[in-house]
């Protein structure tokens, strides 16, 4: 018999290790960040967003401050929630695609904690991304504007800029979720994708059909994306209903996904 | 087969209780029931689609049973407030996102214990992945993988390691090492269950087979118990005079099979036997070698209904 066969078992690894929620972040976060399709999207979000506001800021010389000057910031949302959507499809379905999922799963058996710690992961990461876009477009437009951001009215300024960093951070969701709900890449892209850009084209067209179809275009503000302009509107009037209804959209697939995700093997 | 109910829950041990699993129509577990006790090495036999990837999912929680129940250490996998320091698994070498470097993937799984930088350099080294632990994990070789995803499994020092075709695809000294540490780890106590297509390496590696056949469980005893059951023990003997001994021994022709002039081949009865009629009789003997079988053998008869996918005979 050798030494080792004779050995006790072994008590060598320590008790304090085991899973905790505060893990669990971390692990998410080191996940999100090691991988170079996050990187990519976070720049592209970035590159997108402060290259119109610059565009913009020129353009909006010629029509002496009749634009908001927050507004310069926040307009290239219209694309760059599009690249937050998919970022958020990406972080689940790049796991199923991969076989990654098993690995999570059998580290941190509890699904839904899982879910969370996701998604509280990539919502930071993409407002921290937005904060830091917004902060830098600001500074660059800045000289080309004639009427500047007005720090002193909140309602203006402050306020629809958080509210920017937020609706991001909800786009992402809406992604992360429908990533959960179809694990197939392509599925999960088309269908955020669809909430946050087809459908609103396809709600306005609505507007050509006559009275009758009117609560068709009515409806259109329930969409995410006019949830968030009704958030980021300077002084905007209809905070709560875009916030509700934009809360909804994040938490609604969210929801379906974490079902599916419990109930599905994985 | 050990009545699982009546054996007291012991840490890392294995205990599947009828465990089923449908997919639609299809049966791919039809109620196993076993156990995998600590201290020894289990491997996990069966042709392909005889549910033990299926079985090695329900164990690690990834797959819900359609009934029965599977614990380790008496828990439900779910359960474990730790489960990468009681179970380690390799469920396939493809549970790694390609984008990712060997060591950040294993410094996120890590981090979900709060298992530190240091024991994931330890199985960097331990699992000989250290030259290409910065590299995508996409681009990998199936050996180098395979390595990667055996370091994720010992990441937390588990008392119970699952590995399905932990050999797959390693080179000769991967296979080598992969046999002395799983022996290794049994030895100090642990439980280790493990698959393999490779018989021979699993004659060398198991203690205890489980073998499984369209779902069920068609054995479940030690490794030379189950050859021995399995498969018929001939005799090779070489004489100058065979057929003088062939007499001497008094049975049937069919048993006996002249393999070339002066040596046959003898099923049924001991060397002893022969050795005791030759020495009786005064007939030389050149050669009296007892061949046992192989678990191979004893796999490809147990399971020769049970084979699924099954290749043609070449005439």
């Amino acid at each position: 018999m050798t030494a080792v066969a004779a050995a006790p078992r072994r008590t060598s690894h320590s008790p304090a290790l085991s899973l905790s929620f505060a893990h669990l972040l971390k692990s998410e976060a080191i996940k999100i960040l090691s991988l170079r399709s996050t990187w990519w999207s976070l720049g592209v979000t970035a590159a997108l967003s402060i290259g119109i506001s610059l565009l913009i800021a020129a353009a909006s010389n010629d029509s002496a401050g009749a634009f908001p000057a927050v507004n310069v910031v926040l307009a290239p949302t219209q694309f760059t929630m599009l690249v937050a959507g998919i970022l958020g499809a990406i972080v689940v379905t790049g796991e199923y695609s991969t076989g990654m999922i098993r690995s999570t799963l059998t580290a941190e058996p509890r699904r839904g904690a899982v879910l969370l710690a996701k998604a509280l992961v990539v919502a930071v990461v993409m407002a921290i991304t937005t904060v830091v876009t917004y902060l830098v477009a600001i500074v660059l437009t800045a000289p080309l504007l004639t009427v500047g951001l007005d720090w002193s009215r909140p309602a203006e300024s402050l306020v629809p800029l958080v509210l920017g960093v937020v609706s991001m951070a909800a786009f992402t969701l809406i992604g992360l979720g429908f990533g959960f709900l179809l694990r197939s890449g392509a599925a999960a892209i088309a269908a955020t994708v669809g909430v946050l850009f087809v459908l609103p084209i396809v709600f306005s067209m609505f507007s050509f059909a006559g009275p009758s179809w009117q609560w068709v275009v009515d409806a259109a503000a329930y969409l995410p994306v006019n949830a968030a302009a009704q958030l980021t509107t300077p002084a905007g009037d209809a905070l709560v209903q875009g916030g509700i209804t934009l809360a909804a959209w994040a938490i609604g697939p969210l929801l379906l996904g974490f079902v599916a995700l419990r109930s599905r093997d994985a | 087969m050990p009545d699982a109910r009546a054996l007291p829950t012991v840490e890392g041990m294995i205990v599947a209780e009828e465990l089923t699993k449908r997919y639609g129509d299809k049966t791919a577990v039809d109620g196993v029931s076993f156990t995998v006790a600590p201290g020894r090495v289990t491997g996990f036999l069966g042709p392909n689609g005889a549910g033990k990837s299926t079985t090695m999912r329900m164990i690690v929680g990834l797959d819900r049973p359609s009934s029965g129940t599977v614990t380790v250490s008496g828990r439900d996998y779910r359960q474990l407030r730790s489960p990468l320091t009681e179970v380690g698994v390799l469920l396939d070498a493809k549970a790694v996102h390609t984008g990712r470097s060997a060591r950040n993937h294993l410094r996120a799984m890590a981090a979900t214990h709060g298992i530190g930088r240091t024991r994931v350099d330890e199985v960097i080294e331990l699992t000989g992945i250290g030259s290409v632990a910065g590299k995508r994990a996409g681009a990998f070789s199936l050996g180098m993988g395979q390595r990667l995803g055996i370091a994720a499994a010992l990441l937390g020092d588990p008392h119970t390691l699952i590995l399905d075709e932990p050999v797959n695809g390693l080179d000769p000294e991967g296979v080598r090492w992969v046999r002395q540490f799983v022996r290794h780890l049994a030895a100090e106590g642990r439980t280790v269950l493990l698959s393999s297509h490779l018989m021979s390496e699993m004659s060398q590696t198991a203690d205890h087979v489980i073998v499984l056949g369209r779902g069920k469980v068609l054995a479940d005893a030690p490794l030379p118990e189950l050859v021995s059951t399995w498969t018929t023990t001939t005799l090779l003997v070489r004489s100058p005079r065979l057929d003088d001994l062939v007499s001497a021994l008094r049975i049937p022709d069919a048993t006996i099979s002249a393999i070339e002039p002066g040596t046959v081949q003898i099923v049924g009865v001991t060397a002893q036997t022969v050795g005791d009629a030759a020495a009786a009789h005064g007939i030389p003997l050149y050669e009296l070698t007892p061949r046992v079988g192989s678990l191979e053998d004893a796999y490809l008869a147990l399971t020769d209904d049970s084979v699924e996918y099954k290749t043609k005979e070449i005439a």
